[in-house]
């Protein structure tokens, strides 16, 4: 008597087709649709309909006639250009430091270093008002008592300061990884030939890390000209692009206008993002997979010391703004002096009435986006892993490019997409969850790739072969094996997306407002410290989710954010 | 000459100091090859580290011709080094690999040009002075870094495992090759490998190393014939080992009494270390170590009796692995006369001569 009766007598089709479908279906409506409208409104005046006749270059215009537009091009790309050249700086010696000097308590420097990612840019810049502000506690301190007065932080000088100190991990994450590859025989190799320490540095290790430099530093430029909260908190008169869109839409509700300001700032992103697929292609070719075991040799005590309080000079200065936004929500009274004078409870008990809410919020909208974004990352990487499905790299792609999109961008498509027509959705949670989704789902789908990449694909045959349909294999192979990728993706997801701010400010509305809106709001009006009660809160729900997510995946926190 | 004197290396570990390096001394002589043998983790390459500075001995000393070299910097040791990841630069052409220590120099111009055609030349390099280190074979790079590491004229090569990394064909040839340019150069040359044929093939005397210790220094055919420890013995070649006892003494050596065979009279008579005693059987006195081919296999019972188990034929000689009366473990026996081919199962009869032979004893009974 055998078994095979009840195997399934055709392979099955259906799940992998319905569920196919419904992934491209999502993926058409709420990643493609949004885009393309978008590109299309920027041809078109405000108010127009989308048709061939109505097509023009008049939104465009706007770069050439209006100086505010000009400044904002110029404001972004200088900017961003500084930011990225200081967060280089920071991270050279700091990368070199932590990849091959002898220290103590690296696996802890290294989640340090990430802190400044996880925290929401906007409630640092805002310290930063509080520690070098016009009435700011370093500012008052230096006049007060060395007769020294600081440049205004607001504009070019405070803007890019926030922003390298905001971003700079990311170049210094890639710096590191590179210079632990590198094979530490090489520039043994050159020792042994001759060459002093700076001559081995400036000959062999800088050029074979080139390429790294290069990618690094285009991921800050990227998520520096996206950046919306930083230079709307210390911009003040100083427009970039991000801040531009905001206030063509809030001031005017000119979408089309917005639509084509925000086109310009997606060209720059994608010129930096081809750059970066370009060099990313050369860096594979160029990159040598090390058998590192030895320890570098060991610099004179006095260097190495000097490199160790380096490391943590740049950690304390790059946390300052999230100290002090910790400290001011504990302070009472914050004068003249360096450390607030009076502490208390004061500000928790004046928010308490008030957090529930925006906080209840901010859960909801997070946790249903990261739901989505576990649903569709993990089909949509197994597909693309394991599919023999064409156009692999269009899937790639189409979860990629909204990625990088800085966030006003896919707010003002979102608008344009769905505020008239046949899908309304302006004003509901729907729009913030889908906005979150299509801006995070990479995260999810990245490291559930990896981890499917790793798995054996004959564990799926031999699931296959012992007569299992595709969803079981699914069900009972699959996903309990990524999991822990899974989760710990998630986990990323929903705490970055707590922190929200860019595309939220475009599309929230008073029935959703989250923790980041409120904070802004106050601080928009100056209740500071309502706004480091609620930062505090937000900050502190951020770092404890990454951490649990990182302990989790069994990685260090800076391994997260690679 | 290299002088290497009372060298140690420790470090820190879980359990506490570790010694990978502990208290080693040899001398190497101008253009002798000079190769450290051992198995995996047993120090050399710490020690070889040492030698080229990249390492700070914890205690002990290096000196070249009579200048003590133990806390100078490796750009300023002047030697050639070859790594068994080969450590070519990569983003440098052939060329430029080679010719990076010359500019080091401050070498420019033609004469640059030429020191470097002359040394890839000699490497049988010529067609590849343009070419990316990762678009050669395995075997081209090995040449490379040779040719990287020889063309400033060291005062002496270094070779951590430089052949490991290819396959077995390539490997012997190009023992010969790095053996032929050696000589071409006449450089002294510090070889590094845990192959013990690799070893025996190529040097002039090497060091036989043994968890940071060093065992025994010699030229090959010594440590073969006359290993100094059971470690030494087994690590070098086949050893077979028989319990003995000790018979008496005389001017000519060490009479002993095989157990079931007949009495020997061995020359070579080595006290073992206390940790190595404990191999001894415990009613014995001693172990007879007897290499394969000095067994004399026989039809019959004259001798020690034995049973084939096994029968290899390895192109010129028979290798039998039989059963030994008196035998710890297995013997093996190489066996060069032709058509004389035992059946498995058969028996037989081992004869052994006691010139050939190296007596292991007890610590006590050596005295
Ligand atoms: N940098 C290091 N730190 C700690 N232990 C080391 C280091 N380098 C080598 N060792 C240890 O020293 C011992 C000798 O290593 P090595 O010299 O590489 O051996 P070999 O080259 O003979 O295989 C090993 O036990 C190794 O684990
Ligand atoms: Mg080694």
């Amino acid at each position: 008597m055998s078994d095979a009766r009840a195997l399934p007598r055709r392979p099955d089709r259906f799940f992998p087709l319905a569920v196919g479908g419904a992934a491209v279906a999502i993926a058409l409506l709420f990643l493609i649709y949004p885009l393309a409208n978008a590109i299309l409104g920027a041809f078109v005046r405000n108010g127009q309909p989308v048709t061939f006749a109505n097509l023009t270059l008049a939104n465009f215009e706007r770069f050439l006639t209006s100086v505010s537009y000009q400044r904002a091009l110029w404001h972004s790309i200088t900017a961003g250009a500084a930011a990225t050249a200081l967060a280089t700086a920071i991270s050279l010696p700091m990368a070199y430091a932590v990849a091959r000097v002898a220290m103590p308590l690296r696996a802890t420097v290294l989640a340090v270093s990430v802190l400044p990612l996880i925290s929401p840019p906007f409630i640092g810049a805002y310290a930063w008002i509080i520690l070098l502000g016009n009435n700011g506690i370093f500012t008052n301190l230096l006049r007060d008592y060395v007769g020294v007065g600081l440049p205004s932080i607001y504009g070019f000088f405070g803007v890019t300061v926030a922003l390298a100190l905001s971003y700079f991990p990311y170049v210094f994450l890639v710096l590191q990884g590179a210079l632990a590859a590198v094979d530490t025989h090489i520039e043994e190799a050159a020792a042994i030939a001759g060459a002093s320490r700076w001559r081995v540095l400036r000959t062999v290790t800088l050029p074979m890390i080139l390429p790294s430099v290069a990618a690094g530093m285009l991921i800050v430029f990227i998520k520096a000209i996206g950046d919306f909260g930083v230079p709307s908190i210390l911009g003040g008169e100083y427009q970039v692009l991000p801040t531009l869109i905001y206030y063509q839409i809030h001031g005017f509700f000119n979408l089309n206008g917005a639509a084509a300001i925000a086109m310009v700032n997606v060209a720059l992103t994608l010129l930096a993002l081809g750059a970066l697929a370009w060099i990313n292609r050369a860096r594979a070719v160029a990159t040598v997979s090390g058998t590192a075991r030895r320890a570098a040799r060991p610099l004179p005590a006095p260097l190495r010391w000097s490199a160790i309080f380096y490391v943590w000079l740049v950690l304390v200065v790059a946390n300052l703004p999230q100290a002090v936004t910790v400290l001011y929500s504990f302070s009472e009274r914050w004068g003249d002096t360096l450390l607030p004078s009076i502490y208390g409870l004061e500000n928790y008990r004046r928010i308490v009435g008030e957090i529930a809410g925006p906080a209840l919020n901010s859960v909801i909208l997070a946790g249903a986006a990261t739901i989505v974004c576990l649903a569709f990352g993990a089909i949509t990487a197994h597909a693309a892993t394991r599919g023999r499905i064409a156009g692999r790299w269009a899937v790639d792609l189409i979860i990629m490019v909204p990625f990088v999109l800085p966030g006003l961008v896919i707010g003002v498509a979102y608008l344009a997409a769905f505020n008239e027509g046949a899908l309304v959705l302006t004003g509901t949670a729907t729009i913030l969850i889908m906005a979150y989704f299509t801006r995070r789902v990479a995260f999810v789908f990245r490291s559930a790739a990896a981890a499917i990449l790793q798995l054996d694909r004959r564990l799926e045959e031999a699931s296959t072969i012992c007569g299992a349909s595709w969803a079981t294999t699914m069900r009972r192979v699959i996903l309990p094996l990524i999991a822990p990728a899974l989760l710990a993706g998630g986990i990323l997801v929903f705490a970055t997306l707590i922190g929200e701010i860019s595309v939220t400010v475009l599309l929230y509305s008073a029935r959703w407002k989250t923790l980041t809106i409120a904070i802004y709001e106050y601080l928009l009006g100056n209740d500071i410290a309502k706004a480091s009660a609620f930062g505090t809160v937000t900050i502190v729900m951020t770092f404890a989710l990454v951490a649990a997510a990182s302990r989790l995946a069994g990685r260090n926190m800076a391994d997260m954010f690679r | 000459m290299l002088s290497i004197r009372e060298l140690t290396k420790t470090f820190a570990s879980p359990s506490g100091e570790l010694a990978a390096v502990d208290r080693i001394s040899f001398d190497v002589a101008p253009g002798e090859f000079f190769t450290m043998l051992g198995p995996s983790g047993c120090g050399k390459t710490t020690t070889l580290r040492m030698i080229a500075g990249l390492e700070t001995p914890t205690s002990g000393a290096i000196a070249f011709d009579g200048r003590d070299y133990t806390r100078v910097p490796p750009q300023q040791r002047n030697i050639g080094m070859v790594f068994q990841s080969y450590a070519l630069f990569p983003h440098l052409s052939v060329f430029e690999n080679v010719a990076y220590g010359l500019r080091n120099r401050g070498v420019k111009g033609t004469e640059l040009e030429r020191r470097v055609a002359e040394v890839l030349g000699a490497l049988q390099l010529d067609g590849f002075k343009t070419r990316l280190p990762s678009t050669l074979s395995g075997g081209q790079q090995q040449r490379v870094s040779i040719a990287r590491a020889l063309v400033y004229r060291p005062s002496m090569l270094l070779l951590d495992e430089p052949l490991a990394n290819l396959d077995a064909k390539l490997r012997i040839q190009m023992r010969e090759e790095i053996r032929r340019i050696q000589r071409e150069f006449g450089i002294l040359s510090l070889y590094v490998t845990h192959d013990q044929e690799e070893a025996m093939a190529i040097s002039d005397r090497l060091a036989l190393f043994n968890a940071g210790r060093l065992v025994q220094i010699g030229r090959p055919g010594d440590l073969y014939r006359q290993p100094a420890t059971l470690f030494a013995a087994d690590f070098i070649g086949r050893a077979n080992f028989f319990a003995a006892r000790l018979a008496g003494r005389d001017a000519s050596g060490a009479k002993i009494a095989l157990a079931g065979g007949p009495e020997l009279t061995v020359a070579r008579v080595v006290a073992l270390a206390p940790e190595e005693a404990a191999r001894v059987p415990a009613d014995v006195d001693g172990l007879l170590m007897a290499r394969p081919e000095r067994i004399g296999i026989a039809p019959g019972s004259r001798g020690i009796r034995a049973r084939i188990g096994r029968m290899q034929q390895l192109g010129g000689c028979q290798r039998y692995i039989v059963a030994a009366e008196a035998a710890v473990g297995e013997v093996t026996v190489d066996s060069w006369r032709a058509g004389e081919e035992y059946g498995e199962g058969a028996d037989a009869a081992l004869t052994l001569d006691g010139s050939d032979c190296v007596l292991f004893l007890r610590p006590e009974k050596s005295a």
